[in-house]
């Protein structure tokens, strides 16, 4: 059974992993259309032809900002929310909780849809309930924003569930004696609550950013990546030059530095945890 | 500030994140109700002034939903079995076996686990289309059928069967397989329940690779259908706050019956991590 078992887990990681990985960075140095089927060694000329391409510089920069914006809202609502309903004054704890999940678990196409909706210029619920006349998504100032809202309410309740088992496994006693020591609710949390805390941040902010770094389904829905390149994000300018354009060797391209890119912000938050003056700090 | 005013600020602060919340899901779903003219009417109210199901019925009948939600509930159930069988399995072989390799093996398996889409995708659409797999279901079920997520899950979950159990069973001369069925498998049920939740909920929302595999519409499954119907009729939003329920509310209802293992399953996954 063992060897059975031990077997398939390998053929299934090399024939559906290590293989396309090659296939892809090999794919990267080809003019590749499979329409057409050309498959031309071209070299690093995919390469050249991206850190060229603005639009490639753009969605760069949306992407970081993007998920910039939407780790900081995850985490700063996760650990705001999480705390508020560990407090012993709040009741309905259970109900909050059960709330604040369920956009999680619903399914994000559809959601992004309803959001399409909500943000309709002219009988969307966002502009008739709070009174603004914004075109959100046609608009390239607010386009952006409009996606990371839609994020961040999707996925601030994972956080949520994450930041409050990460509270009740704090010991009692040391939540205890900051207490006795007569700190005030912010020193609390700032001193020791919050450093505490430190490893449910880092696995929230690595796995979102493994994931934002691949976002697709909400620029997919909501703007197509326009207006213009405003919301067009490195996962967004594959598929479109894959699957629309059937530019695969530049896709691959573009895929391989994104896979890059994953690779070190994934090792460098893992630094930047385990560095001495942060761990001191944790001890405190 | 007296526990009183905090506590009030408090229940204040978490109502108004809770409206939020559940805004959107309601408005769908009232919208949904809603005749066209009503749904863009410059005056707006939540509830429906004449209710109706013509929304329903004209997605029924222009799009079949019932049959792409069946399409999507078929592949939803059995990827979630055969994704969660092997799981176990391999979760089972790691966790409980020594062999050589074992550790670089495990790790190799997690490290899969950060590797974009992006970069596979489009080796795999090769691959599956030069085999003559696509517009099967074989496409979207065999990429899904091992999952590293699953088998590191199950892993972390064999700390509670006991080593003793396993001994006594082998000694008593029961079969590797009857071990793993009878013994491991109803141990593990809290972490096999979990991992079902998550499974069911990547294959129903999954979209990018069915709509790359499945070209004939009857096959689609639900999530591709939207983008369809959205396509075809971009300006029946009536029709698309229907078929944004369909696919919403169901979900909705199986996590009110079941929160507790939904919650209890998100965080193991990342405590345990």
């Amino acid at each position: 059974m063992r060897l059975v078992v031990v077997t398939t887990i390998i053929v299934a990681i090399l024939a559906l992993v290590a293989w396309p990985i090659l296939a892809a960075l090999l794919g990267s140095l080809h003019d590749w259309n499979p329409l057409n089927g050309t498959y031309r060694w071209v070299g690093l000329a995919n390469y050249h032809r991206l850190f060229a391409d603005p639009v490639f510089w753009t969605s760069t920069v949306n992407t970081v900002v993007f998920m910039a914006g939407a780790i900081i809202g995850r985490v700063v609502l996760g650990m705001a929310l999480a705390y508020a309903i560990y407090s012993r004054l709040t009741r309905a704890k259970t109900l909050f909780r059960t709330l604040f999940y369920l956009p999680t678990v619903t399914p994000i196409v559809a959601v992004a849809y309803v959001w399409r909706l909500m943000y309709n210029p002219q009988f969307g619920a966002v502009n008739s309930i709070f009174g603004f006349d914004v075109n959100w998504l046609y608009d390239s100032r607010f386009a952006l924003p409009a996606v990371m809202v839609m994020t961040i309410w999707k996925d601030f309740g994972f956080a949520v569930i994450l930041y409050l088992a990460g509270l009740y496994s704090l010991s009692a006693d040391v939540l205890e004696a900051a207490e006795v020591d007569g700190a005030g609710a912010w020193p609390r949390f700032r001193r020791v609550i919050w450093p505490m805390l430190r490893p449910t941040t880092l696995f929230v902010v690595v796995t979102s950013m493994i994931g934002y770094l691949q976002a697709f389904v909400q620029v997919f829905v909501l703007t197509a990546g326009g207006p213009g390149d405003s919301t067009s994000l490195i996962s967004y300018l594959i598929y479109q030059q894959a699957f629309v354009k059937y530019d695969f060797g530049y896709a691959s391209a573009a895929a391989f530095v994104l896979f890059i890119g994953t690779a070190l912000l994934t090792m460098l938050s893992f630094r930047a945890q385990s560095a001495p003056w942060r761990g001191k700090e944790a001890h405190r | 500030m007296s526990r009183r005013v905090t506590s009030v600020c408090l229940h204040v602060g978490l109502l108004a994140v809770a409206a939020v919340t559940i805004f959107p899901f309601v408005w769908m779903l009232m919208s949904s109700f809603k005749y066209a003219d009503e749904i863009s009417a410059v005056d707006q109210h939540l509830l429906p002034r004449v209710w109706t199901l013509d929304n329903y019925r004209s997605i029924q009948e222009h799009f079949d939903v019932v049959r792409l939600f069946g399409n999507s509930l078929l592949l939803s159930v059995a990827i979630t079995a055969i994704a969660v069988y092997s799981s176990l399995l391999g979760g089972y072989v790691f966790g409980k076996y020594r062999f050589r390799g074992r550790g670089p093996l495990f790790a190799l398996v997690l490290s899969t686990m950060m590797i974009p889409w992006a970069v596979v995708l489009i080796p795999r659409y090769t691959m599956f289309t030069d085999a003559g797999l696509q517009d099967s279901y074989a496409s979207i079920i065999i990429p899904a059928a091992i999952s590293s997520f699953g088998i590191f899950m199950m892993r972390q979950s064999m700390n509670n069967v006991p080593d003793e159990i396993l001994e006594a069973a082998r000694i008593d001369g029961a079969s590797e397989l009857y071990i793993f069925h009878r013994i491991v498998a109803p141990l593990s049920v809290n972490a096999i329940s979990a991992l079902a939740i998550f499974q069911f909920l990547w294959v129903w929302e999954d979209y990018l690779w069915p709509y790359l595999m499945l070209t004939t519409p009857s096959k689609q499954v639900l999530a591709v259908g939207l983008t369809t119907f959205s396509g075809q009729y971009s300006t029946d939003y009536g029709g698309l706050f229907a078929a944004t329920t369909v696919s919403i509310i169901p979900v909705v209802i199986v996590y009110v019956i079941f929160q507790k293992r939904f919650v209890a399953g998100a965080a193991s996954a990342a405590v345990k991590g």
